[in-house]
């Protein structure tokens, strides 16, 4: 018995050669199956994606070995060291041998040290700060997004003044636009919770954490290159997904990053005429206020048929206009609106539970600045929402700023498009309906 | 014959286990104080952690806390504590006049010390409190006076029961004693721990 | 096995089934009670897994009434699943097993011991009472400020039931220790105590220390939600990521809480039913030390894209470290079969299938630590994928490892065995096909904890929910399978597996008392295949079962 102590387990020749077969094979069954890791993966779309993907080729054929290996093992044991029939014997009482258990501590020592070695590698690269980033026109711009339960605002500061003297903002909504070898720096900022901003084609992924709006927020950044993509039409739109849990809507909260193929066309397909139309709004406040409320978040939370919004997460706005005028006693119709877009604060429908966001003139958060004359153009739209409007239609281009003035104070200066037009179209925007 | 339960309470409570059970005591409360300390370490972390999100620490415009009164309750408190070993070890001598003595003295001091620190809760100016520095204060120092007041009830407990007779020179039969003291030396290391953060740590 | 053929001459007296229903200071009825309990919120959080994957089988929301609804429901899921199931489990199988092995009477603290248990129920009930206000919809790490400005009441109530389960959970484990450490008998050194004392001994050091970190960041959390003050609200000065420190560094060790005491169920299983010794004893044993000590300092691996990004490196490498004791802890159990003389008994295909399926995730582990890797992959399915093969594929096939080794001891009766192989096969590859295809969809896109997902996803989430349904009909056969073998199964007799380990050298059930004098332990508790081995356990068979043993 006593030797019985010192015997290694006997092994058969045929579990010796069971087991190298089954090594070969796992090896190359390890070094076939990272040709499907494309499959598994989105598009390779950033720069970085590259290197991510080639790190994760690496973890698979490491891990593939392990995997086979204790499989493997596992198999060949349950295959020939079963007892067999009504055998009662006990196997050979082996307690362990020093040498093996240095060897299985040292070796995966190493192997976590290698893989810690590239990781690091990887990650060393794909932050670095990079040269020219957000590089339009020659020069770089400032992209901010802002999450807000439940879509992101993607807003640009294009660093040119309106002939009035104001910064021109592009506000593109839930898309951010962006061309192949542009370095894109996202400056994040949350409004509410904590929302995750992930782009799976461009492997990037970063959390957007509530800061104190007094000293700033609390900003974070996250930087991608987009890269050319074999076979792909161009522009390309590739997910933004929310990654974080926000709330109700957080499945839905998502948005498209569109890559156009070089930086001209995106300067012609989305920059250019996008701050034309800033300069350029049209004159009837109906249909600039159709555009304005589309850039703000107002989708994430209502339902609206006309611009097929769906979210039930704040009451609906189809017909608002009819109803907006008998909410509060003694208040028109234009100033219920009004105020409950600027001093959200003020009203809860009942039955839900969210505040809406703040929007207005001096709101922290850059995303959702509204300016009087959006505020009168969004009033002057949702006016038209509805069969027997409660707005006063015959009179809207005073009626509306009046209510504005009346409730904030603030004169609006009506001075939409350009020149006579604008006055013009404003004496019949009252009568003008989609 | 008798139920499950019957058998199981009869023959629980040998006589050879009472030693065993000392023994099991003493490790128990070794451990609870080593587990329980890591939760006044979660609240230096919450102290530690919340200062770097302000610019400076007491933040602008407030005074820093006075530590004059909280450094004689804290010399107070660690008097408090060396009062209750001492009385111990005259319980186990068999000296019930030294405990008596040690035990009653030592609650008057930790009466002060939690006085002293109610004081101090109260009195967190509003500058403070609008900011963390006050907060983390009324945290912390509220969260030990509620184990220092109930730990108090322990050694208040105690002193009753010793005047009814029950602990004697065995520490077997006065591990509540023992316990007691041990609970209040708890208290004085995790109130150190907050005296050094929250007055001399800036 | 040596079922007898009398079954009622040889049936040794258990506990009555209402002495399982009332306060009890004996270790093996709390164990039982642990159990009972801990299985039936199993159940509870098994049927919530149902419906989730019932509302994943389309795109769109169309089971539940809302996004909050489905969000209460995870968050209800993975609350009951580790608070209320697999950590209570394992006070279960600790408590019923560790003092027998030990050779102990009792639990060194049996009222603490019978306390912590009835804390338990009453915590459950206020975490489901958030049901009847607005439940908590936070998901179970419970984030600020989604947890404290925008939520329900039930929030509060989710915030007080952990509060007293982590309690529970303290006081059991300073029990824990304090009975292992100084209740063996004196021929038990450190070193010959079996590795199931050793896991509960790492789980328990874990626990108690651990712990009160949980507490703290649930009393900052109730201040911020009932009292008004703002540790975690940023416009009052706070910091959400406070929140996230301590929570997780409670929360990480807590997954070696709840997976380290199968591993230790894993070296018993494996030993006895492959005849074979443990191989490496003291690597194993230190093993369980090494990822107690190394758990602790991995937690902010959690934040990785939240954390300020000069940070994260260091616990990149930590987390891979951690890698290094429990590769050890599986070539130790591959060498203890290996060369053994297997039995396919329904507790060792558990175990198999524990380390045929624990290693992958212990490998996606590795991948997850990788930092850049993980940035891709961070809150989406493959994390899903990653957590529910170590806690399903590690613990949960652990715990029915141990239902099936030990339920003989526990009820003196022996399981069927071929429900249980029928179990093992429903539960393994209901499993796989359950949680393999999530890496897949994680990998291409689709976040965790969302009730509506894009319609690309939509065969490979069919695949999953089909699957989950596989695996939650198996609860069922193995539900059957307790209640038939309690009333009918074969006796088991003191021995049924002809172990060495002390919990088998008395009755089974034991008697209250556990053994008649002090038992003493044999020289090694995994010395398989010695004379002196056989010996020993011819004596415990005489000893105990006389002639009926029917050998």
């Amino acid at each position: 018995m006593e030797d019985n102590r010192r015997n290694f387990p006997s092994i058969s020749p045929a579990a010796v050669v069971v087991a190298a077969v089954f090594l070969l094979v796992s090896a190359l069954g390890t070094y076939w199956f990272t040709t499907f890791v494309p499959l598994v993966l989105p598009a390779q779309a950033s720069a970085e994606s590259k290197s991510v993907d080639e790190l994760f080729t690496i973890l698979v054929i490491i891990g593939g070995v392990v995997f086979f290996l204790i499989q493997g093992m596992l198999l060949i044991s349950v295959l020939f060291f079963r007892a067999r029939g009504e055998e009662r014997n006990d196997g050979p009482t082996y307690h362990g041998n020093p040498l093996l258990e240095i060897v299985w501590t040292i070796i995966p020592a190493m192997v976590v040290v290698f893989l810690a070695v590239i990781s690091f590698n990887v990650w060393t690269q794909n932050s670095e700060p990079k040269a020219a980033v957000n590089h339009v026109n020659g020069e770089e711009i400032a992209i901010e997004v802002s999450g807000a339960r439940y879509a992101w605002t993607h807003t640009y500061a294009t660093g040119r003044l309106s002939p009035d003297g104001v910064p021109i903002v592009i506000n593109s909504g839930d898309t951010l636009h962006t061309y192949i070898g542009q370095n894109v720096e996202l400056i994040l900022q949350t409004q509410d919770v904590i929302h995750s901003y992930w782009v799976p084609a461009m492997r990037v992924k970063q959390d957007l954490l509530p800061g104190n709006p007094a000293t700033g927020g609390r900003p974070t950044e996250i930087r991608f290159t987009p890269v050319r993509v074999e076979g792909e039409l161009y522009p390309a739109t590739y997910p933004i997904v929310c990654a974080e849990l926000c709330g109700d809507g957080h499945g839905r909260m998502r948005g498209t990053v569109v890559v156009h193929e070089n930086e001209s066309q995106f300067l012609e397909a989305f920059y250019e005429p996008a701050i034309y139309a800033i300069l350029n709004p049209p004159a009837d406040p109906v249909l600039r206020g159709e555009i304005e409320i589309q850039r703000y978040i107002c989708n994430s939370c209502h339902t609206l048929d006309s611009l097929e919004w769906s979210s039930r997460t704040g009451p609906s706005l189809n017909g608002i206009a009819d109803r907006a005028g008998e909410r509060v006693a003694g208040q028109s119709a234009e100033e219920y609106i009004a105020l409950s877009i600027w001093n959200s604060g003020a009203f809860r429908v009942p039955g839900y539970n969210e505040q809406m966001a703040a929007f207005g003139p001096d709101v922290m958060e850059s995303a959702n600045i509204m300016s009087p004359e959006q505020l009168y153009a969004i009033v002057a739209y949702l006016c038209t929402q509805g069969e027997q409007s409660d707005c006063d239609q015959e009179n809207a281009s005073s009626a509306i700023p009046e209510a504005i003035e009346t409730v904030f104070g603030m004169q609006v200066d009506i001075n939409f498009g350009q020149g006579d037009a604008a006055a013009d179209s404003a004496d019949e925007a009252g009568g003008e309906s989609e | 014959m008798s139920s499950y339960a019957d058998v199981h309470r009869k023959t629980k409570l040998g006589e050879r286990e009472a030693a065993l059970r000392l023994k099991n005591n003493r490790l128990g409360m070794t451990i609870f104080q080593a587990s329980w300390i890591m939760a006044f370490l979660a609240l230096i972390v919450v102290n530690w952690q919340l200062r770097y999100s302000y610019a400076q620490w007491p933040p602008a415009g407030v005074t820093p806390f006075d530590a004059t009164l909280p450094s004689i309750a804290t010399f107070a408190l660690l008097l408090s504590a060396l009062l209750t070993r001492r009385g111990w070890q005259g319980l186990r001598r068999g000296d019930r006049a030294q405990f008596t003595r040690s035990w009653r003295l030592a609650l008057l001091l930790g009466l002060g010390f939690v006085a002293s620190i109610v004081y101090e809760f109260i009195t967190v100016s509003e500058a403070a409190l609008a900011t963390h520095y006050g907060v983390t204060l009324r945290l912390m120092t509220g969260f030990h006076l509620v184990h220092a007041l109930a730990i108090m009830a322990v050694l208040l407990y105690v002193l009753r029961q010793d005047a009814s007779g029950a602990y004697s020179g065995d520490p077997r039969q006065s591990w509540a004693a023992e316990g007691a003291a041990k609970l209040w030396y708890f208290v004085t290391v995790a109130w150190i721990l907050f005296y050094v953060v929250l007055y001399w740590l800036r | 096995m040596a079922p007898a053929e009398n079954h009622e001459a040889a049936a040794v007296a258990r506990p009555a089934l209402s002495d399982y229903l009332r306060w009890s200071v004996d270790h093996k009825i709390i164990g039982v009670q642990y159990g009972v309990a801990a299985f039936l919120f199993f159940i509870v959080g098994g049927a919530m897994a149902m419906l989730i994957r019932l509302e994943l089988w389309t795109p769109a929301l169309d089971l539940m009434v809302s996004g909050s609804a489905y969000n209460s429901l995870f968050t209800m899921h993975g609350t009951i699943m580790i608070f209320l199931f697999i950590i209570p489990m394992w006070a279960a199988f600790g408590n019923f097993v560790v003092p027998l092995q030990l050779g102990a009477k009792d639990m060194a603290f049996p009222w603490l011991n019978a306390f912590a248990f009835w804390l338990i129920p009453p915590a459950a009930v206020v975490v489901l009472l958030g049901y009847f206000v607005n439940p908590a919809e936070a998901g179970w790490t419970a984030y600020p400020p989604l947890s404290t400005l925008f939520s329900g009441d039930g929030q509060t109530l989710w915030a007080l039931g952990a509060h007293l389960l982590g309690i529970s959970s303290i006081m059991g484990s300073i029990n824990f220790i304090v009975t292992i450490l100084n209740m063996r008998p004196p021929q038990m050194t450190l070193w010959r105590m079996p590795l199931l004392c050793w896991a509960v001994l790492a789980t328990s050091i874990i626990a108690v220390m651990a712990t009160p970190f949980l507490a703290g960041a649930l009393t900052l959390l109730l201040l911020d939600r009932v009292a008004g003050t703002t540790f975690f609200d940023a416009a009052g000065g706070g910091d959400v990521l406070l929140w996230q420190n301590i929570f997780w560094f409670y929360s990480h060790p807590a997954v070696y809480i709840m997976v380290l005491p199968g591993m230790g169920v894993l070296s018993e299983v494996l030993s006895v039913h492959s005849r074979k010794p443990v191989f490496g004893y003291r690597m194993v044993g230190l093993s369980s030390m090494g990822i107690a000590f190394v758990g602790f300092t991995v937690w902010a691996h959690h934040m990785f894209t939240s954390l300020q990004p000069e940070l994260r490196i260091p616990f990149m490498i930590t987390t891979m470290i951690i890698a290094v004791p429990t590769g050890i802890k599986m070539f130790s159990w591959l060498g203890t079969i290996w060369g053994g003389k297997i039995r396919f008994t329904s507790a060792m295909l558990f175990a198999l299938g524990f380390m045929s399926m624990f290693v992958i995730g212990g490998i996606t582990g590795v991948m997850l630590a990788a930092l850049p890797f993980d940035i891709h992959v961070h809150d989406t399915y493959f994390v899903v994928s990653h957590f529910h093969f170590v806690l399903f594929g590690g613990s949960v096939f652990a715990i029915y490892a141990a239902l099936y080794h030990w339920f003989p001891k526990i009820t003196g009766r022996m399981m069927n065995e071929r429900l249980g192989k029928i179990h093992f096969l429903f539960t393994y590859f209901g499993f796989l096909f359950t949680f393999f295809p999530m890496h897949i969809v994680g990998m291409l896109g689709m976040p965790r904890r969302v009730a509506v997902y894009v319609p690309e996803f939509q065969l490979w989430n069919q695949v999953i929910s089909f699957s989950a349904f596989v695996l939650g009909f198996s609860t069922f056969i193995v539900i059957y399978n307790v209640i038939r073998s309690y009333y009918r199964g074969p006796i088991a007799g003191a021995n049924p597996w002809r172990a060495l380990t002390l919990e088998w050298a008395t009755t089974s059930p034991p008697p209250p008392t556990n053994f008649d004098d002090d038992p003493i332990p044999y020289e090694d508790p995994y010395g398989y295949g010695t004379e002196a081995a056989a010996v020993y356990l011819a004596v415990v068979e005489r000893a105990f079962d006389g002639d009926s043993s029917g050998r």
